[in-house]
């Protein structure tokens, strides 16, 4: 079995002098070859799990065990582009040697994506918010990752260019057959694009549900897709405030889908 | 028509100095030792372009300032790397450079004099002195404040020490070191007038001290124009340069 193993991940941080946990023992399996959408509330430690998992940053307990060889690119939050690189270079930084010369071809395809085509040579700071997101996602798919991490890389986008970079990394992912962990606080991202859907809340995993097969044109109006967005919320709403106990957490994680 | 009315402002500001100077010497308020009037300045400097005596004293200057400043760039550059790629040397010289930094480098002529005499190497080092530390400080601050952010990018790509070094924090504090260069590089053109003026048989600072112990108040505000003329255009020359380098990447709200 392929793909990534995470057991008992924990991880607190130091504020003032007082420990803070955030992390407080993650048990997750990211399948191969498909998309992995990590939910939950803002300070849940979406970040802080992809940060480990991306090895930005040491755990303090548990492990993350990669099968096999993997080659990982991460899409942060911000763009994080080199100011003083045009976007073609933007594309490239990530690529040395042989593969940076024989890459010609591919940034022009991968340009053709994300709808860049005509500002290959224009900096960072002549672009939009969006647009430079967009240079960061291609920085990120020019590397040929197996493996990709995402944190909220199409938050700053409109709804139209957010529509479309989703249609974009569904198809990439089709064609690249690479895998992805992906953050977002939005259900209908997280439905659009997820084969597996984790909750997390207060550094645990609540929830895991499957979803669909790769390649399947999703549709959210449909009564499944609505019933889950119903379960999801509700499951998302419901800790604020209530101790819900470890054992009611592990009765009603769901192991739904083949390839769970 | 536009470039016209660029250059109007700052010619209008020349030219009213000149009108007031031309005034005040016409009224004769002061003796011509005292004031010379412009046409005397202009005579006098004609005459030095022609003799070519003043080229000769701005080339000697000159060199001078670029030898030091150079040196001083060497230093600071090794200094400041050092400061970013091994934080912990940091306090061993860290202490020394600020200690320095609050020395006058004019205060230092006469030890300077008594251990180097009076030949080409005390003005270097007092270049040196007086370039030094706001490259230094410029430097550092490039260097240490590379966005975290950034450098994370590098690790994600798997890249070593010396890769993010080179692609990341080099580039990143390139502004910070050409602003630091073009600080010092003005630093070390005052301190070389200074220090001619001390001790020197060339150079354009000794050519106004030299001027005023012959009594030609006229030569000593052409060399003062000179120095001012040379300090400016060495300035923008290196300003265009440094925008040329950053390629408008950067804001640069120093143009």
């Amino acid at each position: 079995m392929g793909g990534i193993e995470i057991r008992g991940l924990c991880k607190s941080y130091e504020v003032e002098g007082r420990k803070l946990p955030v992390l407080t023992g993650i048990d997750l399996r990211i399948p191969e070859k498909r998309i992995t959408v990590v939910l939950g509330r803002s300070g849940c430690g979406k970040t802080t799990l992809l940060r480990l998992t991306g090895g930005l940053e040491q755990a303090d307990a548990g492990e993350i065990r990669f099968a096999g060889s993997h080659r990982t690119a991460f899409v942060f939050q911000e763009p994080r582009l080199m100011p003083w690189l045009d976007v073609r270079k933007n594309i490239l930084f990530g690529l040395r040697g042989r593969e940076r010369r024989e890459s010609g071809e591919r940034v022009e395809e991968i340009l053709r994506v994300v709808g860049l085509e005509r500002f290959e040579k224009a900096y960072p700071s002549q672009l939009s918010g969006g647009m430079m997101q967009r240079v960061a996602l291609a920085r990120a798919l020019a590397y040929r990752p197996s493996f990709i991490m995402m944190d909220e890389p199409f938050a700053a986008l409109d709804h139209f260019t957010r529509e479309q970079m989703q249609k974009e990394l569904l198809r990439v992912q089709q064609a690249e057959n690479c895998s992805i962990l992906f953050v977002t606080h939005s259900i209908d991202e997280a439905l659009l694009l997820g084969h597996k859907i984790v909750i997390i809340e207060k550094g645990r995993v609540k929830k895991e549900y499957g979803i669909g097969e790769a390649g399947e044109e999703r549709n959210l109006l449909e009564d499944r897709f609505i019933g889950l967005k119903r379960d999801i919320i509700r499951h998302l709403e419901e800790e604020s405030g209530s101790a819900v106990s470890i054992d009611e957490q592990e009765g009603t994680r769901d192991r739904l889908g083949g390839f769970l | 028509m536009s470039r016209l009315k660029r250059f109007l402002p700052p010619l209008a500001g020349i030219l009213l100095i000149l009108a007031v100077w031309y005034g005040i010497c016409r009224m004769e308020l002061f003796s011509a030792y005292v004031l010379p009037p412009p046409g005397k300045v202009l005579d006098s400097f004609r005459k030095m372009w022609l003799s070519g005596e003043i080229f000769e004293d701005v080339a000697i200057s000159m060199a001078r300032v670029f030898r030091g400043f150079f040196i001083a760039f060497v230093l600071a550059f090794i200094l400041g790397m050092a400061r970013a790629v091994l934080p912990a040397a940091g306090p061993y010289f860290e202490y020394l450079v600020q200690f320095f930094r609050n020395v006058p480098p004019l205060s230092m002529i006469p030890l300077l004099i008594l251990w180097c005499g009076i030949g080409e190497t005390t003005k270097t080092v007092i270049i040196v002195l007086a370039s030094f530390f706001p490259m230094y400080l410029n430097i550092v601050k490039g260097f240490t404040g590379c966005d975290r952010k950034l450098m994370e990018v590098g690790d994600m790509f798997g890249y070593g020490r010396g890769e993010k070094f080179l692609k990341i924090v080099l580039p990143y504090a390139s502004a910070d070191i050409l602003v630091g260069m073009r600080i010092g590089l003005g630093y070390s053109w005052r301190a070389i007038i200074g220090a001619e003026m001390v001790a020197a048989s060339t150079g354009l600072g000794h050519m106004i001290l030299f001027a005023q112990q012959m009594s030609r108040t006229d030569k000593v505000i052409v060399g003062i124009l000179v120095i001012g003329a040379v300090g400016y255009v060495t300035d923008r020359l290196f300003g265009l340069a440094i925008s040329r380098l950053l390629k408008g990447t950067y804001e640069n709200g120093w143009d």
